[in-house]
């Protein structure tokens, strides 16, 4: 019961959290921002490996690898292209408005 | 797995959540995102590495196969891709993870059905099914977005009670799963897979084009909510963390394009009847022409485009005097006519003058492969200008004149834009992006497809019918002439009424002299700029303009494009400031004190009948107010409406310029014109 208060809590926390920090996020970046939160969205990657961490059936370790390579390509193709956009975006002087 | 987590491991994780929060902070500056994008990369390192140290690899060797496995291709597209199909991009990366998500829910409740809590059991069917219909919504997301799809929206019959049935059996599904005995629950998830991949497809076809930013933006929450409750089995506070935040964010975008596109969720996901325009092809239904893209189907309906009165073949002669660059298209016509040695004949002369000429080689023109090739050499034509197809594709929209002859099906705009004609999908030459065509065709009848060529009726396009050897004969003997317009009378047309493209002229020069001599200018870009690429030219239009000393901004609605901020991402490729990306409600009171505002492919978003008219569908929608400027420019495709079908009133305002045609083109004339006044 405690560790599904907690759940809950983690979960409502940081979904305000973030929404209070997202909201002030420009429209300017909203792109980039789309395609980090996708990427972290990856996050079930951790979960792939506790999986592998405990002996696994055949079945399980296909499924297991399956959800390993979709949750990888995700994660460091969804970084890397942020990082590639949000290169381009010039900086020079200050930061924009807001 | 339940793990008994102590104290110090609490204050890790908190660790790391904090670590992905200030990741998320820094966005709130353009010039920090970047080192908050890796900050959020490092948590999640830092995620990896605690999960690794505290449970221990079993299997390091699939764990490291998968990696490559997902993380080189990853690299590799994501370094390839252009700016253009990002959208898409994201859109299939948001299957990846829902893909992943439901593939983890399936092997822990697989796993442990039997000593699973309640609680834990009902997130794993929850993420199943979410994380399946995120896959599925998605890759239908990502094939519209690439074009793999058609744009426009595909509705069933019954379709609200098909996706409402359709919602419900998953419901009982998930019900029926949780209190079915151990040996059946595996049939079960497989029906619940199955049931969410198929709510997936049929909740995201019915989805147009335009309001792709929507569904994108929705997905994204989706994604986040399936890994939350992919963590909920597990009881992993990092993955509750993340996929809430993730959560968070998506709905805030989604949020944020309903307002901006004056809809509820609601009726983005179950869509109105549009009332049909016309009668015919619902194939052509406008929605990517919408914005004002390459939209030739739509210019039968502009009948303002007067076909030129005078000779046409005075006015082909003149088109290829004025132009520099040069492509020829030839067809199985050359072929029958036996026209290729006259149409060398044309391209020396072209050559002799100066112009750059190229012939493009579609792979299919002629009766077998290579056809015009062996045609074409047998004329005597230097190899060196032979091109094909998908090397020469990309500078039709830099050439000046193409000249059609003896083509069709090949050149046929349709085959990009329209769905379900014979030709949808088939690569073409892409003449009509060249700022002139002139067809030398035996006819105007649709080729062997049977599909009308929409290239036909553009107002850019000079037909010159009959045999083909005839025609070319003409043109090369009017091109030999000194001074053509004297000439008026030795046709039996010659009315001498201006041809359509001297008074598109007469607009420019009027744009022009707007430009060069105003003090402030906002751009106001829309998916039409992007359609058309025409990016780097505006902002090469806007840095010219900038260096003249006139004060020049970027006016960015947020739904403009594809997906939430798509034109920032644009113009950042194009290398803009950022300062000079101005949000719609920061650059709005500026309107009034502006000289010309330049729109370049947007419509809906700069109509004043949202802020003028009650009851239509953009009624109060927050625009753009470029008609507070003292001069718009519009440098629009042609001048529809846009995704909303409601007419633009700034069309018809007497301080409007219209611009009509590619965007891309359109730019570049203003550029030069400006250049020349300067």
């Amino acid at each position: 019961m405690t560790n599904l208060l907690l759940m809950a809590g983690v979960f409502v926390f940081s979904f305000v959290v973030g929404y209070f920090l997202i909201s002030r996020i420009p429209t300017l970046l909203h792109t980039p921002l789309m395609s980090m939160t996708n990427a972290i969205s990856a996050v079930t990657i951790l979960g792939v490996l506790i999986l592998f961490s405990v002996t696994s059936t055949r079945s399980e370790q296909i499924i297991g690898s399956v959800a390993f390579i979709m949750a990888a390509f995700n994660l460091v193709g969804g970084f890397a292209i942020t990082d590639r956009m949000l290169r381009m975006f010039r900086k020079k002087q200050r930061e924009g408005k807001k | 797995m339940p793990q008994t987590y102590a104290f110090g491991n609490l204050v890790l994780d908190f660790c790391v959540i904090g670590i992905l929060i200030l990741g998320i902070w820094l966005f709130r500056r353009p010039f920090l995102a970047k080192y908050g994008n890796l900050a959020a990369a490092f948590a999640l390192l830092c995620a990896a590495i605690l999960v690794i140290s505290r449970n221990g690899i079993m299997h390091p060797n699939i764990v490291v196969f998968c990696l490559l496995a997902g993380a080189v291709p990853g690299v590799w597209v994501a370094r390839k891709i252009t700016m253009i199909q990002i959208p898409a991009m994201v859109a299939f990366q948001h299957g990846a993870g829902g893909i992943a998500a439901f593939f983890l829910s399936l092997a822990e409740l697989m796993r442990g059905f039997e000593h699973l809590g309640a609680m834990n059991e009902i997130s794993g069917l929850l993420g199943l099914a979410i994380g399946a219909l995120t896959f599925s919504g998605s890759m239908v997301a990502a094939g519209k977005l690439s074009g793999r799809l058609g744009q426009t929206p595909t509705i069933l019959p019954h379709h609200t009670r098909l996706v409402m049935a359709n919602l419900g059996a998953m419901i009982v599904l998930v019900i029926a799963a949780f209190f079915a005995p151990a040996g059946a629950v595996l049939v079960f998830y497989l029906l619940i897979i199955v049931l969410s991949i198929l709510f997936g497809i049929v909740f995201s076809i019915r989805i147009g084009g335009a309001d792709m930013p929507v569904l994108i933006s929705f997905l994204n929450a989706t994604a986040g909510v399936a890994a939350a409750f992919c963590g909920m089995i597990i009881e992993n506070q990092l993955l509750i963390a993340c996929g809430a935040t993730v959560a968070a964010s998506g709905s805030i975008l989604t949020h944020v394009m309903c307002k901006a596109m004056n809809r509820s969720l609601f009726h983005v996901f179950v869509p109105k009847k549009r009332p049909e325009k016309s009668g015919a092809g619902s194939g052509t239904e406008p929605d990517t022409p919408a914005l004002s893209g390459l939209a030739p189907p739509a210019a039968e309906q502009a009948p303002k485009v007067e076909k030129p009165a005078s000779n046409p073949f005075e006015t082909a002669a003149d088109l290829a005097r004025n132009a520099e660059t040069v492509i020829i298209v030839p067809g199985y016509g050359m072929a029958v006519a036996q026209a290729q040695f006259d149409v060398i004949e044309l391209s020396s002369k072209l050559v002799s003058m100066g112009k750059k000429v190229v012939f493009a080689i579609h792979p299919v023109a002629g009766r077998m492969p290579g056809h015009m090739n062996v045609l074409l050499a047998e004329a005597g034509v230097d190899y060196d200008m032979l091109a094909e197809m998908d090397d020469i594709n990309p500078a039709f929209s830099q050439t000046d004149l193409c000249f059609v002859i003896g083509a069709c099906d090949v050149v046929n705009p349709a085959a990009m834009e329209t769905d379900g004609s014979p030709i949808s999908g088939m690569p073409i030459l892409r003449s009509h992006e060249a700022k002139h065509v002139v067809c030398c065709n035996l006819d105007d009848k649709p080729g062997y497809s049977g599909v009308e060529n929409s290239l036909y009726k553009n107002s850019n396009t000079v037909m010159l019918l009959g045999n083909a050897k005839e025609t070319i004969r003409q043109v090369v003997e009017n091109l030999s002439e000194e001074q053509p317009h004297e000439k008026g009378a030795r046709s039996e047309t010659g009315t001498g009424i201006q041809p359509q493209d001297r008074k598109q002229e007469n607009f420019l020069d009027a744009a022009v002299v707007q430009l060069v001599s105003a003090q402030k200018i906002i751009i106001i870009p829309g998916y039409g700029m992007a359609l058309a690429q025409a990016q780097f030219k505006v902002v090469e239009l806007a840095d010219l303009l900038a260096s003249m000393g006139a004060q020049v901004a970027f006016a960015i609605h947020p739904v403009a494009g594809r997906m939430p901020g798509h034109m920032n991402v644009l113009l950042a490729e194009a290398e803009v400031d950022y300062d000079k990306l101005v949000e719609m409600d920061d650059i709005n009171p500026a309107f009034s004190q502006t000289d010309v505002a330049l729109i370049f492919g947007a419509c809906d978003v700069v109509n004043p009948a949202a802020m003028e008219t009650d009851g239509s569908p953009i009624s109060g929608m927050p625009i753009l107010r470029a008609h507070e400027a003292k001069t718009v420019v519009v440098c629009n495709f042609d001048a529809n409406p846009g995704y909303s079908g409601v007419d633009n009133t700034l069309y018809a305002d007497p301080k409007t310029i219209m611009l009509l045609g590619d965007a891309a083109a359109t730019a570049s004339d203003l550029i030069a014109g400006v250049k020349k006044a300067q």
